[in-house]
């Protein structure tokens, strides 16, 4: 238990730090608030992506990974929510296995590679040597030191194979069993007690803390900077962490992790397997979606990294950046070939800002027709963070059809349909914001008219304040504090694989005041996450029953 | 390059009797098979040495529910007979293993989809995850009745897969949780959510099932003992953890000890069908036909070979939005459920188009002889959707189908209407008509102890 290298001096030192002030003062008998208390840990299972990285770490960046790694979920629509969430299934279980193999396989199959990665020509697991590597690569894999028992564990697992298979192939298998772990699998983060809490508050380790900052800032396990870090304990010391985390936030694989987060705050991943018709839009292909996708990512990228400006500006701004299949979309003319290039849009005030790209237009709309109830909802649940339940059981939810000889808009439909007061309830919350975007179809193309030839009628209001249309509406939930707070709180939840629970206010709004303090710069969320009480500690949920 | 140990596994085993021509033309097909016809005693209806042809139970689940006017056989008792053009109609030829359920009621606690999919699949109700936000996102409280069966099978004569989990529609939720993802669920002790995923690739299914070939034994000695090894790692770290995390980590060991009780399982006698490819959507038309004959080709084979003895087919996820374009649909079938005006003529032909597929695997399982019957008499198939009609979300009059003879156990023909009963009769009578010694079935306000006796042999 605990680990011998760090001196008692230093652990009490660090836990007086964390404590005083922070997360309640413990002469005083307990957390400074009733409401603040952090959740319990978790085991977060490596995603695909985090799988690839930690191969290709422990055996080389040339690495053939295998394809079929068992699939990420999405739960609360984030694959690191579902990642804390999820267990390992008998196919999922047959994969692990069979990626285990086929990586260690390539290895082994060139002597100068294996060579290498051992450190010697022995494979015999009894010799000096051998024993040595497999200290370093089982503690490199499992992000923690090992204890002399687990290496005997493996060692005697080698020498019973080798007795059928020799001493080469029996190291391999045991590299498998390093790799196929639930410590290698899964991130087991448990923290360690605090001596001078007697609530049951525990603190995760400096090894665990570089194992949370390296996976959430660059979906890959920690580097031999944040190791060494580990070892001293540093991470347990508030600014050593800050250091750390802006030194892996500059990081250039700090950028597609981010963008990850990003897909899934958005849920544009869907945009991949984007369904429209095409008799009905000859501008759409099967590629069409991942273009979409790709652009909104790269205006992230942008604002976040090449610029680093205010986040909200995503909602305002009229650089893109278009290949010639969105350009045909967004009718700009006189780019050709699959290059993105960059684009200022017309001040014309039709686009501009993620509200009207394509992409969240087209997934937040139907296969046919818009659909202003998805575009209102989504602004509504995923960038207000405002739940809306979903229809009572039992309502006939078909719209109702227009009156024989009658032309309608949608929108008129709609808003028959919120006569009626169960539908009323949710749906005010959502259609109006939904009808400022009228003026695009379904796959985002901007237009003026609906298909009956009616004219479209874009003017609404958010919560009282009038709104012209998607460009107003843009410049409109760029200025609303919830914004901001949203996504912070959705990168808290993603940070720790779960939802803030109510124990978890204080800290959300600490990461939400830090955020705004920053005029949203994105860069400084991801550093205050990491420093942020919620992402530091831990408290295990009391023992229910004697199981 | 020197032969290593993914490849050693690759071992391929020279052809035993088994054929399965014709597999991706989706041409007629012959099945012959290995095991039985030699080894039966002179009745055919059971091994040689006493021992019963194995009842197969089987999950069969569609999205959505259907148009209840079209469904509903317009008699009641044997020889049912659909509505003129009904949904059912591509059944009647199969009628003699096939028995309708209709007027059965959710009993837990309503939510749309959630309650409806949780409960005619696990007989229990949903289970919100991580209950702080006022939107729905859930998984199975309690285990698919696909579980229940093959915790029952493994634990009487165990096969290679305690049970085998296939796809059809791509279509996948993404953010209403495990319950509008996948069928087969293991249930959930503490909201983590434990799923068994379907395999929708008929090409990586095939691979799976039929082309590892057999390792080598001292290799095979040496993969499980490094896979008890992570089993040993897996007991040492539960302690550490959460109840929650414990769960999950019960689950792992309960993977990996089925990976090891494989390796020294006796190798199914099957030989090898050739390799089905994929089928990629034409245009952005899913090949639906396609995919489902040679998934059904498939399951069919690894169910006749004793591969497995529990199984499910998600055709299509609760909540689908499938595309039914052949039958001039152009939205994904959940939308079309809430935009299609009455008479719902696109949802009706839909679901007449989908037991049109589940007609042709019904009747793969019939072609395959197994004794003096065929497959079909020794399974007991469970089919079922999350609501009666789309567009009301309701969840009366549940439309559920039982398929097979159970061996004996399940008559067959006969349409049974039990008005407000609870769905999970069904349930149980299913699980029975595989051989299941259960009195009783269910969860909480699903409970039931009370079978639907019109329908057992």
């Amino acid at each position: 238990m605990g680990f011998a290298f760090r001196s008692a001096l230093l652990v009490a030192l660090a836990a007086t730090a964390a404590c005083v002030g922070e997360i309640g003062d413990p002469a005083d008998g307990g957390p400074a608030s009733v409401a603040d208390v952090p959740s319990a840990p978790t085991l977060h299972r490596l995603t695909a992506i985090q799988l690839e990285n930690s191969y290709r770490d422990l055996l080389g960046a040339t690495l053939d990974v295998p394809a079929d790694l068992p699939a990420d979920d999405t739960l609360y629509g984030f694959t690191s929510i579902a990642a804390a969430s999820s267990t390992i299934s008998s196919v999922d279980a047959e994969k692990y296995e069979k990626a285990a193999y086929a990586v260690l396989d390539q290895v082994w199959a060139d002597d100068a590679w294996r060579v290498a990665l051992v450190g010697c020509d022995s494979t015999s697991t009894s010799e000096g040597c051998v024993r040595a590597f497999l200290i370093t690569f089982t503690e490199r894999a499992w992000r923690r030191p090992v204890t002399t028992k687990e290496i005997d564990a493996l060692a005697d697992l080698g020498g019973e194979i080798a007795a059928d298979l020799g001493d080469e192939t029996a190291l391999e298998l045991v590299l498998a069993s390093v790799l196929q772990s639930p410590s290698f699998v899964f991130r087991v983060e448990v923290g360690e007690p605090m001596p001078l809490r007697r609530d049951g508050l525990r603190r995760y380790t400096s090894y665990e803390m570089a194992s949370r900052i390296s996976f959430l800032i660059t979906d890959a396990p920690p580097d031999e900077e944040l190791l060494e870090a580990a070892r001293n304990g540093d991470l347990l010391d508030v600014d050593l962490l800050d250091a750390q985390a802006r030194r892996l936030v500059d990081d250039p694989r700090a950028r597609p992790t981010l963008v990850r987060f990003f897909r899934d705050f958005m849920q544009i991943g869907t945009l991949d397997h984007l369904d429209k018709s095409p008799e009905q839009f000859p501008a759409f292909s099967p590629t069409l979606g991942v273009s979409m996708r790709t652009e909104i990512e790269r205006m992230f990228e942008s604002v976040v990294f090449d610029e680093e400006r205010d986040f909200r500006t995503l909602f305002t701004t009229r650089e893109t950046f278009v290949d010639e299949e969105l350009a045909r979309v967004y009718g700009i003319e006189g780019v050709t070939g699959p290059e993105w290039v960059p684009v200022t849009l017309p001040d014309d005030g039709k686009r501009g800002g993620l509200l009207t790209t394509a992409g969240f237009l087209a997934m937040n709309a139907q296969k046919t027709r818009t659909s202003p109830t998805h575009r209102g909802r989504f602004i509504r649940v995923n960038l207000l963070c405002d739940d809306i339940p979903p229809p009572p059981a039992g309502v006939n939810t078909t719209l109702p059809d227009p009156a024989p000889g009658s032309e309608t808009t949608l929108r008129e439909r709609l808003e028959q349909h919120r006569k009626d007061p169960t539908c009323a309830n949710c749906h005010d919350k959502m259609d109006p914001l939904g009808f400022a975007f009228e003026e695009f179809d379904a796959i985002g193309a901007y237009r003026t008219e609906e298909d009956n030839g009616l004219a479209i009628d874009s003017s609404t209001d958010l919560d009282g304040t009038p709104v012209a249309n998607g460009v107003e509406m843009g410049k409109l939930v760029a200025k609303l504090p919830a914004v901001g707070a949203c996504v912070a709180r959705r990168f808290y939840e993603h940070a720790g694989g779960h939802l803030a629970r109510s124990g978890e206010e204080v800290a959300v709004a600490t990461l939400v005041d830090a955020f705004a303090a920053s005029d949203y710069d994105f860069k400084t969320l991801v550093v205050s996450m990491v420093k942020n009480d919620g992402f530091r500690y831990a408290m295990p949920e009391k023992a229910e029953g004697s199981k | 390059m020197k032969t290593r140990v993914s490849s050693l596994s690759r071992v391929v085993r020279p052809s035993r009797r088994i054929f399965l021509r014709g597999l991706a033309a989706g041409a007629a097909t012959v099945v012959g098979l290995p095991l039985f016809d030699f080894m039966l005693d002179d009745h055919g209806e059971a091994h040689a040495d006493g021992v019963a042809i194995p009842t197969r139970f089987g999950l069969w689940f569609f999205g959505n529910g259907v148009r209840l006017d079209s469904w509903t056989p317009t008699n009641t008792g044997s020889d049912w007979q659909p509505p003129a053009g009904g949904a059912l109609e591509a059944l009647v030829p199969l009628r003699e293993h096939v028995s309708v359920v209709s007027g059965l009621s959710v009993m837990t606690p309503r939510h749309p989809h959630h309650s409806g999919m949780a409960t005619v699949c696990s007989g229990g109700p949903h289970l919100k995850v991580d209950d702080v936000r006022d939107t729905i996102v859930s998984t199975f409280k309690y285990p698919s009745v696909d579980q229940i069966a093959a915790k029952y099978f493994q634990d009487q004569s165990p096969t290679p897969y305690r049970s085998l989990e296939a796809a059809v529609t791509r279509f996948r939720g993404t953010d209403e949780g495990t319950t509008f993802q996948y069928l087969s669920h293991n249930g959930s002790v503490g909201g983590e959510t434990n799923v068994n995923p379907s395999e929708e690739s008929p090409h990586a299914f095939w691979d799976r099932l039929f082309n590892q070939g057999d390792a080598e034994p001292l290799v095979k000695k040496a993969r499980a003992r490094v896979l008890d090894s992570v089993g040993a790692q897996i007991r040492s770290l539960e302690p550490k953890l959460g109840a929650r995390d414990k769960q999950r980590l019960d689950q792992h060991l309960t993977s990996i000890t089925e990976l090891e009780d494989r390796l020294a399982a006796p190798i199914a006698e099957c030989s090898k069908p050739g390799d089905p490819g994929e089928y990629p959507d034409l245009g952005t038309n899913e090949q639906m036909t396609k995919k489902n004959a040679v998934m059904s080709d498939l399951m069919t084979l690894a169910l006749a070979c004793g591969l497995t003895q529990s199984f499910s087919i998600q055709y299509a996820t609760c909540g689908s939005g499938a595309v039914f374009w052949m039958v001039g649909a152009t939205d994904g079938q959940h939308y079309m459920n809430h935009t299609e005006p009455a008479p719902h003529e696109k949802q009706h032909l839909a679901v007449r188009f989908s037991m049109e597929q589940l007609a042709y695997f019904l009747g793969r399982m019939k072609d395959t002889s197994e004794g003096a019957g065929n497959l079909l008499d020794h399974s007991s198939i469970l089919v079922c959707t999350e609501h009666a009609e789309g567009w009301t979300h309701s969840q009366d009059d549940m439309p559920m189908l039982i398929c097979g003879k159970g061996g004996g156990r399940l008559r067959g023909n006969v349409h049974h209407r039990d008005v407000g009963g609870n769905t999970t009769r069904a349930l149980l009578t299913a699980l029975r008509g595989a051989g299941l010694p259960l009195a009783d079935f269910g969860y909480e306000a699903g409970y039931t102890s009370s079978p639907l006796g019109e329908l057992e042999g």
